[in-house]
């Protein structure tokens, strides 16, 4: 694993810099099942192909931001500071 | 049977009038400077070199290019050092390994004449029953197979580092392609690393003696004029660095080759690559073709002209293009008998010069021959040589025996393309050239020269041009017309010329059927032979890769170079598959061999110091490790320590403490989403205890949130957890409408704890804030000055007594402690260290989020009930932490106290009626209580009784109480003192 990620404040740096943060995944709000909670807090996707993930620049600015990734070439297409 | 030195010649590397001496098994070598190891037993006259891997048989030297791994041997402890590559020093003990007796005569080489016990995949088919015979013959196979053994007992050296580069254009191999290409780029204005696995560039050229023509502005030179042309021109270039003696053994994802040099590993990113590692022989599959004196014609070339070695005394040279001619005209300039040129084309090309001069010296010539056998026993006596059919098959009938004592294979080149697979791009078999190509490549990648698969010097230079021009062309973005018609031109030029180089070009025939008498060797790593592969496809595996892991060819230390182009035709040949279609099998990395040291780079553990580090040294304190901070253990004794907090005012170093800053208008809304508290309703100059739990309602990190003010929040976390704090409040703020920003400021902050019934005395000297317990009560906060430093005092209590958390910037520290230890002095004021502290806090029964509670601790169980506040609108792991209350508490985390003497332990088993039930978090004597206290994981029902129970301490059951209430002041009344 040695794949460049495009920090949305720092520019391209090796991953190594970086802290994984999972794929991204919308926390229900408000009270739901025990079943939607568990599908929530345990499954991933983890699809082969592009993949929306949070990304964690330990070694830089410190700060969390949203890469699009291929997990079968490790390409990071696209990276973005979340918006609301 | 001394083999003399040929004459002093530009070309050569070693210095005739320097000796060195070392040993080789007990003898003494002496060797000119400038040899490697194996050309210097060479010409001392050794001819074999080790002993194969599977039937040790006599092995010599082969490729003289670090590819084989014939020449493996142990230098000066260290095993399998590829002797052909390593220098001599002065006094350097080399070994034979594999062996014993010795290299001529070893015991083990009896297994060769039992090879019927050794099938292809016999470990899969033999020693099964009876089951006995398994352990029996498994020692004795691993004895006997393998290569050098480690000394275990060998000490780390130490002197290993990690370099990370950048550059525009990386150029891999310094040959006559890379150095082209290299100087291409840089002229163009990119940024080159040249890397190379040699210690000085040319690759081949530097032991070529050949004039080229037809290249252009260099006509007539000779091939190591040529290079030290090339050579010089790159040293000259400012826009090129170059890494001498160092292996490119990986191309990984996003532009990075892992670069291996001595004990250095290179990180090194490049935006584009050129490939240009060339290719190297590998030889013929013929009968005996292992036998010490056939070699491979560069091994020879290398012999001749770097280290001025005779390589033997008459010769016999296989070729199929004009390379072996050249080969055999330089053997006869260095005064060796060329006894016959076997060449497989139909008709030889008899105008060209070497032909030329071989003709005139009366050189046999063979066309349309190759070769049948290698005669001779532990070394070459001669070559059964065999004539060809039209078909290209061979006519044993009317094959030739020719004496001789060397045998030159310049037969077959495979391109060094595992780089090229590892890069992204593509390695096809081509039919014309018989062998494996780049075929398809990502457009940041570019292959110049022999990896190409085709060896022709002026093919070679122009690739080279034209790699360079690309890579640096394709890096300036905006294109330009000069470029693109210099780039046309050289193009269709380059077409042309490959164009006429496949015409002529005639691959070497594989013999066409397997020779029943005598192996044939396809991977002389593994002792694979023809007659291996041909079983093995018979067997079922018909597939290159299957069939490599059934017959591990290509799985020794040459790791395919040697065999991966014939065991690909065999295998193709015997499934009766197509080779277009055929894959190879896949290179990974490493390339070549790396020492796990090169990988691991210095060995270091990074420790952090707080700001109050000296005065601990200066004290005398006994430090130790707690994740990454040194921390005191103890100033004198934990027990005298104890007894000064307790009975007069004690401080301790707490800058180890996570520190955040939380600010914003929406901090407090941030904090009520994270812990499990509420903090928007905290007052400011108040402090509030928090917990905060993840989703499934597992406890994170505990710690003290103070408000400075309405939109500013301090908060303290666990010692070596705030760099988990810090990315999880930032993390449930990204992406969010929340004005909240969380900054780190642990480093910042120095933090000492003064604690005890005279701690207000102490702080009151040097501060002049009221410290009376109406005006600054327990759980309060202020911003004020401390000893004429600006300083955040929190009056909190995790031992137990008056005290305050003092936070003043770090670089302040020893001054605000040194006033304090000043202002305690009358008081007797005791630092104490974290043993202390464990205790004191153990007494309140405070808990210790990591240590007491694990991946599986909720807080309800943990017994911090009180500040889960479910009135909340939503909380990160409310919906669990629902879900743990509905369903019921399993376990709970009580306090306990023995009832007899004895100590209890962290880890050790909570016993109920007989079965363990539970277990010890913290356990120590308490000075207090005058016995061992601490807490405990124990069952719902047990905790609900509070019921006795027992705690197994090493194997004796110990009767244990539950006790609900803190073990100190459990109305605290002390703190609030």
């Amino acid at each position: 694993m040695s794949f460049l990620i495009d920090c949305p404040n720092c520019g391209s740096r090796s991953v190594y810099e970086f802290r994984f943060g999972g794929e991204f995944r919308e926390r229900p709000s408000g009270p739901v099942s025990q079943h939607d909670w568990a599908e929530y807090l345990h499954m991933r996707k983890n699809e082969a192909g592009e993949h929306k993930e949070w990304w964690y620049h330990l070694m830089g600015c410190r700060s969390w931001f949203f890469a699009i990734r291929d997990t079968r070439t490790n390409v990071v297409k696209e990276t973005r500071i979340p918006s609301l | 049977m001394s083999t003399t030195r040929l004459p002093a010649h530009p070309a050569q590397v070693i210095d005739h009038d320097k000796t060195v001496t070392f040993s080789f098994a007990g003898e003494t070598i002496t060797a000119q400077a400038g040899d490697t190891i194996a050309s210097a037993l060479y010409a001392a006259g050794t001819r074999i070199f080790s002993r194969s891997f599977k039937y040790h048989r006599p092995r010599g030297l082969l490729c003289a290019a670090g590819n084989c791994p014939n020449c493996l041997m142990n230098v000066d402890g260290t095993p399998s050092v590829r002797t052909c590559l390593q220098p001599v020093r002065q006094g350097m003990r080399v070994q034979p390994q594999n062996v014993w007796p010795s290299l001529k005569q070893d015991v083990l080489s009896i297994i060769d004449k039992f090879d019927w016990l050794l099938p292809v995949g016999f470990y899969y088919k033999t020693f099964i029953r009876p089951r006995f015979v398994w352990p029996l013959a498994e020692k004795f196979l691993r004895r006997a197979a393998g290569l050098g053994q480690i000394n275990t007992q060998a000490k780390p050296k130490g002197g290993y580092d990690h370099q990370y580069r950048h550059t525009d254009v990386a150029v891999v191999g310094g040959g006559p392609a890379g150095l082209t290409a290299a100087h291409e780029a840089a002229l163009q204005g990119s940024q080159v690393t040249l890397i190379d696995d040699q210690p000085e560039l040319g690759g081949h050229l530097r032991f070529q003696t050949t004039t080229y023509d037809n290249i252009g502005e260099y006509n007539g030179l000779v091939g190591y004029e040529l290079a030290r042309t090339l050579r010089e021109r790159v040293a000259a270039h400012p826009n090129i660095a170059v890494v001498s003696s160092a292996t490119v053994f990986g191309g990984y994802e996003g532009g990075l080759l892992g670069v291996m040099q001595a004990k250095r590993l290179i990180h090194l990113r490049t935006k584009r690559l050129i490939i240009a590692t060339g290719s190297h022989e590998f030889p013929a599959v013929f009968q005996n073709n292992d036998l010490p004196g056939v070699m491979l014609g560069s091994g020879v070339q290398r012999l001749l002209h770097l280290y001025g070695v005779k390589p033997g005394t008459r010769t016999v040279v296989i070729s199929h293009d004009d390379s072996g001619l050249r080969l055999a005209a330089e053997l006869l300039n260095a005064g060796v008998r060329v006894a016959a040129v076997v060449d497989s084309r139909f008709r030889l090309p008899k105008d060209s010069a070497p032909a030329k001069q071989l003709l005139d010296n009366g050189v046999e010539f063979l066309s349309s021959y190759s070769i049948q056998e290698a005669r001779g026993k532990n070394r070459v006596d001669g070559a059964l040589v065999v004539p060809l059919d039209a078909q290209r098959r061979p006519f044993p009938k009317a094959s030739r025996f020719i004496p001789c004592d060397l045998i030159c294979l310049s037969t077959d080149r495979a391109p060094a393309g595992a780089l090229v697979a590892q890069s992204g791009g593509e390695l096809g078999y081509d039919e014309t050239l018989g062998k494996m190509i780049p075929q398809q490549l990502p457009p940041q990648i570019f292959c110049a020269g022999d990896v190409t698969g085709i060896n022709h010097g002026p093919i070679v230079l122009r690739q080279g041009r034209l790699a360079g021009l690309q890579a640096a062309h394709s890096l300036q973005g905006s294109d330009t017309a000069s470029h693109d018609s210099q780039i046309h031109t050289l193009q269709q030029e380059l077409k042309l010329r490959e164009q006429a180089y496949r015409r002529q070009f005639e691959p070497y025939p594989q013999l066409s059927h397997v020779w029943e008498k005598k192996k044939q060797f396809v991977c002389v790593c593994e002792d694979v032979s023809h007659k291996d592969l041909a079983q093995g496809v018979a067997e079922g595996f018909d597939e290159v890769e299957t069939l490599k892991r059934y017959s591990t060819f290509s799985m020794g230390p040459c790791q395919g170079r040697m065999c991966a182009t014939s065991s690909l035709r065999i295998c193709a040949k015997y499934a009766g598959a197509r080779l277009a279609a055929a894959r190879t099998t896949t290179a990974r990395p490493p390339i070549k061999p790396v020492p796990l040291g090169v990988l691991a780079g210095r060995n270091y553990q990074p420790e952090k110091h707080t700001p109050l580090h000296h005065r601990h040294i200066v004290l005398g304190a006994q430090m130790m490790l707690l994740s990454n901070w040194k921390r005191p253990y103890a100033y004198t004794t934990p027990a005298e320590e104890y007894r000064a907090v307790r009975e007069r005012v004690g401080i301790i170093d707490v800058s180890t403490l996570g520190k955040l800053e939380v600010k914003g208008k929406d901090a407090a809304q941030l904090l009520d989403k994270v812990y499990t508290h509420t903090f928007s309703s905290l007052r400011v100059g108040r402090i509030r205890y928090g917990v905060m739990c993840d989703d499934s309602g597992i406890i994170v990190d505990d710690g003290t949130v103070s408000r400075l003010a309405d939109d500013h929040f301090f908060l303290t976390t666990t010692t070596g957890n705030i760099e988990f704090v810090e990315q999880w409040l930032k993390w449930w703020t990204a992406g969010t409408d929340l004005c909240a920003h969380v900054t780190n400021v642990t480093g910042g902050l120095a933090a000492m704890n003064i604690a005890g019934p005279q701690a207000r005395q102490v702080l009151s000297r040097i501060t002049d804030v009221d410290l009376s317990s109406d005006a600054f009560p327990y759980m309060a906060c202020i911003q004020t000055e401390v000893a004429g430093v600006s300083a955040r005092l929190l009056r909190i209590g995790f031992v137990g007594e008056t005290g305050w958390e003092v936070h003043v910037p770090a670089e302040c520290g020893e001054l605000v402690w040194d006033a304090l230890l000043a202002a305690g002095q009358e008081f007797d004021i005791a630092p104490f260290g974290v043993e202390a502290q464990r205790i004191l806090r153990l007494e309140k029964k405070h808990l210790i989020v990591g240590q007491d509670t694990d991946a599986l601790s909720n807080p309800l169980e943990a017994d911090l009930e009180w500040v889960v506040k479910f009135n909340k609108d939503d909380f990160i792991g409310k919906q669990a932490l629902q879900a743990v209350q509905e369903r019921g508490l399993r376990q709970k985390l009580v306090g306990f106290r023995l009832r007899d003497s004895g100590v209890a332990e962290g880890g050790q088993a909570v016993v109920l009626n007989g079965k363990p039930a539970g277990r010890v978090a913290s356990a120590r004597f308490s000075p207090s209580a005058g016995l061992c206290v601490g807490l405990a994981w124990v069952p719902i029902e047990l905790a609900n009784q509070a019921g006795p129970f027992q705690i197994r301490i090493n194997g004796e059951l110990a009767q244990a109480d539950i006790v609900n209430e803190a073990f100190y002041d459990p109305q605290g009344e002390r703190v609030r003192a």
